[in-house]
């Protein structure tokens, strides 16, 4: 319950602040979005599954956005543009997915 | 079941041999069944409910926050491709819209001008300026010639292959227009429009992917290039080069080709040419001149007009 409240109060705070993102970490942000879902997402299983382990949750978070975001700048850095970020979305999507089914499965027994 | 794969994963810590079975079987981190097996070792008992340590709970608000701003920037960002969009939709019609009020605007200033110089002129020498117009293909013409009329088999598009092998797609390519257009030159024509284009001695007749240009204009099927000529010009016509192969084309892929006489042909006039890098010569045989600027190497040779 907790963890919701706290997830509202940074979409709010978030929303109430409006702080404009420099231009030079624009590109990075989706990618960290869809790093932070997995980590969400892992999270909430995890704790589904009952060993939900903080450190664990904070390091996979803080991991996943920033090695994105270092795979996003890679691929700027050798030209392949956005394959590799594509590579990112595609692993993390799966791994979003796989998740979301156990979830599903903890939630309905289906 | 967890707690199995847990102590079996905990031996290949690390890397694991197949990532993207390892990826699609289990996408839980690892760290979290390591995490707690090791727990189970220490005694610590597990958080109950939906109870959060504060480190995660401050991970937590960050990811809102997080979302929040993505959400926000990509909001803001939305507007601004739209309008981007649109605004070049609106410029595109506003330049097409232009360009239509220009040359209209051209047409009646191009009348306005003959009709002045007329004026100006007066007697034989405008008489001869229009002969001169009429023939460099500047001035509407009227006369008595051929007409002829190409267009794409019926269903042209799929008949790739197969029978028409070796004589190439059932479709008029702009090479057919060329050659057609050339053998009327030859055959005695003093005038050629194709589908109302009136060909000029810079006139150009050139394929851009799937479309026929004339002079830069896009030109669609059935196509019809009227001449106009002298009696003969006909029969002159249908022994020419381009009327055999391209009855020999039509018999082969079902595209269809006929040449008729027509009379009273009426032919428009040109748009005007803009000699960019060509100047007039100026002497006295300038009037009689002014052809000595070159097309491109498709364009059909006015002087093959047989005067």
């Amino acid at each position: 319950m907790i963890a919701v409240l706290a997830l509202l109060a940074g979409v709010l705070l978030g929303l109430w602040l409006d702080p404009t993102v420099p231009a030079v970490l624009q590109p990075y942000l989706p990618i960290a979005v869809v790093a932070a879902l997995d980590a969400v997402f892992g999270g909430v299983r995890a704790k589904l599954d009952r060993i939900f382990d903080d450190k664990q949750f904070v390091v996979s978070f803080i991991s996943n956005v920033l090695v994105a975001a270092l795979i996003v700048y890679l691929g700027d850095q050798l030209g392949v543009g956005g394959q590799l970020s594509t590579g990112v979305v595609v692993v993390l999507g799966v791994r979003i997915f796989g998740n979301v089914a156990a979830i599903r499965r903890h939630l309905f027994r289906a | 079941m967890i707690d199995d794969r847990g102590q079996g994963r905990r031996g290949a810590k690390g890397f694991t041999s197949d990532f993207l079975t390892e990826l699609f079987g289990d996408p839980l981190d690892p760290g979290y069944t390591d995490a707690a097996s090791q727990r189970e070792k220490t005694g610590r008992v597990p958080r109950s409910g939906w109870s959060v340590g504060p480190v995660s709970l401050v991970v937590i608000v960050l990811l809102g926050f997080l979302f929040a701003v993505a959400y926000r920037q990509t909001v803001a960002a939305e507007p601004g491709r739209a309008q981007a969009r649109s605004g070049l939709v609106a410029q595109i019609q506003q330049r097409q819209g232009e360009t239509d009020a220009l040359s209209t605007r051209a047409e009646e200033l191009r009348d306005e001008v003959n009709r002045q110089r007329e004026a100006a002129l007066g007697g034989s020498q405008a008489a001869r300026l229009r002969e001169l117009e009429a023939s460099t293909g500047l001035g509407r013409v009227t006369g008595d010639g051929v007409v002829v009329e190409l267009a794409d088999a019926p269903g042209g598009q799929d008949a790739l292959g197969g029978a028409t092998a070796g004589a190439g797609p059932a479709q008029v390519i702009y090479l057919d227009l060329q050659s057609v257009a050339n053998d009327l030159w030859g055959a005695g024509a003093e005038a050629i429009a194709i589908n109302g284009q009136r060909l000029t001695s810079t006139s150009t007749i050139r394929s851009a992917g799937q479309a026929i240009l004339v002079d830069f204009r896009p030109v669609t099927g059935p196509y019809e290039v009227s001449a106009i000529g002298p009696d003969g010009m006909r029969q002159r016509y249908e022994a020419s080069g381009s009327a055999l192969t391209m009855r020999q084309v039509a018999k082969v892929t079902g595209l269809s080709f006929a040449v008729r006489d027509a009379d009273d042909l009426a032919l428009p006039a040109a748009p005007e040419p803009r000699l960019r890098y060509a100047e007039p010569a100026v002497s006295s045989s300038a009037s009689s001149g002014g052809d000595e600027s070159s097309g491109s190497g498709a364009s059909p040779s006015p002087s093959g007009g047989g005067r």
